[in-house]
């Protein structure tokens, strides 16, 4: 009876204890996250024991906790515009999990869409790795081909395509693709096939997510072209800016564009454009999801 | 002292008719016994298939890569324990036996001492065997739980199962050398050590190419020769990505296997038959 009681009141106390300790511990180090990582991935592979398929996988689930712990305090973020938040221990990661297990293929695809907005020579450098070591995998040649287009080198971004379309089992647009991008990389319509290509190929929610909200993004660019012309018309005749959705809703309804009770066009998202009165200009509602950038 | 009369009764029913290969049996049989009968073995066996399940949770947080998870964490738990097994029991097959003075009363019959390390090995590999595929079964059946279904990974992931049962049964071997002559504590630890030098060794072979003096060279290019070449065994990662093991390739490390254990049962019964236990 005794020891019972001492066995009751004792973790009574401990949990007690528990809770004032939690409030007494001085708060983490934020840079502490920030600490380079010790191990290289050729010392990390060396050191596995033929147990580098778990590592690789530690070290992939460090990626994403390591980027989704920055990101869940900011809102409306895109996973290929992660810039600001400092994310230097991003490449150093993803290089280890790719060093320990050259066909884990899932980090190559984040290193092509999150890290060249962080640093684009480590992720072409991993890209390019990941095609050594997986010649068959065209899809890394997908990869590459993006971020080369990304930075706006549609030549590489071409011959990248060229490659990966000879690769067996590669599908037909790859070929397609080369061709549009030696002839209209820049484009708007080329835009739109790549994203339209990573939301159907990519098994990442996160990937597809970011894929739709830049094919989004691509309609709304469209439709506010569309209604700037309006504005100029609307300006030669009545030698005015709209002040508001009013002035011009007939317009809207006449051309069966969805609006809201105070006349607004609605982006491809649901959410009323802002109009900047007397501008001749739109603007994307702030909280809408579609990226401003 | 329930082994030792099980062992000597079994050898007096069949002797002398059936011979050898029944006295090895009936050591093997009886070993199996009292492995399973060890609760460090079900502990472990346990908290692989714990690990195994929680496998499933940790795939949640991997990017939806749980099927390389389980296959990866499942394996790679099944060699660790497996090979904590193999040291730590197959340490003891010996030395317990010295240690209760029962081994005098095993030798007091017509049971040569290779004999008996022979039967004492396969016994433990027996036990192995039923804990590799007890885990295997788990990492089928995790698997089969997140697919909703058959999983294509299943049939590529026992390939890898049965390179890590003939790894584990190469480490048993070297823990029965090393108990022969030496103490369990020490030789658990070099048994260790051969478990990691082994997965080393091409790192071995690359460092001999590199050092300038052609004695050292020697000395590590038969140091890579000498240890078992483990790293040949480890498939876990591939298997993960759906690839299994050509059958050559199988087939060539199941007969470096079987020709470095005979090479290892052989020293030990060499070094055993030389042990005087008075």
């Amino acid at each position: 009876m005794a020891l019972g009681l001492v066995v009751v009141i004792g973790m009574a106390c401990a949990a007690l204890l528990v809770r004032r300790l939690d409030t007494l511990r001085p708060p983490p180090d934020p840079n502490a996250i920030d600490e380079s990582l010790y191990l290289d991935g050729k010392t990390a592979r060396r050191m596995s024991l033929g147990f580098n398929g778990l590592a690789a996988d530690w070290y992939w689930m460090r990626s994403l906790q390591y980027v989704g712990r920055k990101i869940i305090n900011v809102d409306n973020v895109q996973i290929d515009s992660l810039a600001r938040l400092n994310l230097k221990l991003l490449a150093p990661l993803l290089d280890t999990a790719t060093t320990l297990d050259p066909e884990f293929l899932d980090p190559y695809e984040y290193a092509a869409i999150v890290l060249p907005s962080i640093n684009v020579e480590e992720a072409i450098r991993i890209t390019k790795n990941g095609i050594d070591a997986n010649p068959n995998a065209w899809r890394l040649y997908q990869h590459l081909g993006y971020i080369y287009w990304q930075q706006q080198n549609y030549q590489a971004a071409s011959e990248t395509y060229g490659r990966g379309a000879q690769i067996a089992g590669a599908p037909p647009w790859m070929e397609a693709m080369k061709a549009k991008m030696a002839a209209d990389g820049g484009s708007r319509s080329t835009a739109r096939e790549i994203y339209t290509r990573m939301y159907e190929q990519s098994a990442d929610d996160k990937v597809r997510d970011m894929a739709r909200k830049r094919l989004l993004q691509l309609d709304s660019l469209d439709q506010r072209d569309a209604f700037r012309k309006l504005f100029a018309a609307y300006q030669t005749r009545m030698g005015k800016c709209p002040n508001s959705w009013k002035e011009i809703e007939p317009v809207f309804r006449a051309l069966r564009v969805p609006v809201d009770a105070s006349g607004a066009p609605l982006d491809p998202s649901g959410m009323p454009y802002v109009l900047r009165a007397g501008a001749c200009e739109v603007d994307l509602d702030p909280k809408s999801e579609i990226p401003a950038k | 002292m329930e082994t030792t009369a099980a062992i000597t009764q079994s050898i007096t029913h069949t002797e002398p008719r059936q011979g050898k290969l029944w006295r090895i049996a009936a050591i093997a049989r009886n070993a199996f016994r009292e492995a399973v009968r060890d609760r460090v073995l079900y502990n472990l066996v346990l908290f692989v298939l714990l690990l195994t399940g929680a496998s499933i949770f940790i795939g949640e947080l991997s990017g939806g890569q749980e099927r390389k998870v389980i296959v990866d964490l499942g394996l790679s738990a099944m060699l660790l324990f497996g090979v904590f097994i193999a040291i730590f029991v197959g340490v003891g097959l010996v030395y317990k036996e010295i240690e209760r003075r029962t081994i005098y009363a095993v030798f007091s019959k017509p049971v040569g001492r290779g004999e008996f390390l022979v039967g004492k090995y396969l016994g433990l590999c027996l036990t192995l065997l039923v804990n590799v595929l007890v885990m295997g079964v788990g990492v089928s059946l995790a698997l089969l739980y997140v697919s909703g279904g058959w999983d294509p990974l299943i049939p590529t992931i026992w390939p890898a199962v049965l390179l890590i049962y003939m790894e584990l049964m190469l480490l048993t071997a070297v823990a029965l050398l090393f108990s022969s002559f030496s103490s369990p504590a020490l030789s658990a630890l070099l048994t260790f050590m051969v478990f990691i030098i082994g997965h080393f060794s091409a790192d071995l072979k690359s460092l001999a190419v590199t050092l300038g003096s052609t004695s050292a060279r020697y000395l590590i290019t038969g140091l890579y020769y000498l240890l078992p070449n483990l790293a040949n065994y480890s498939f876990i990662t591939p298997a993960a990505h759906g690839r299994a093991p050509a059958a050559g390739f199988v087939f060539a490390t199941a007969l470096y296997a079987l020709v470095y254990i005979a090479v290892i049962l052989a020293a030990a019964t060499l070094v055993f038959s030389r042990r005087n236990f008075k």
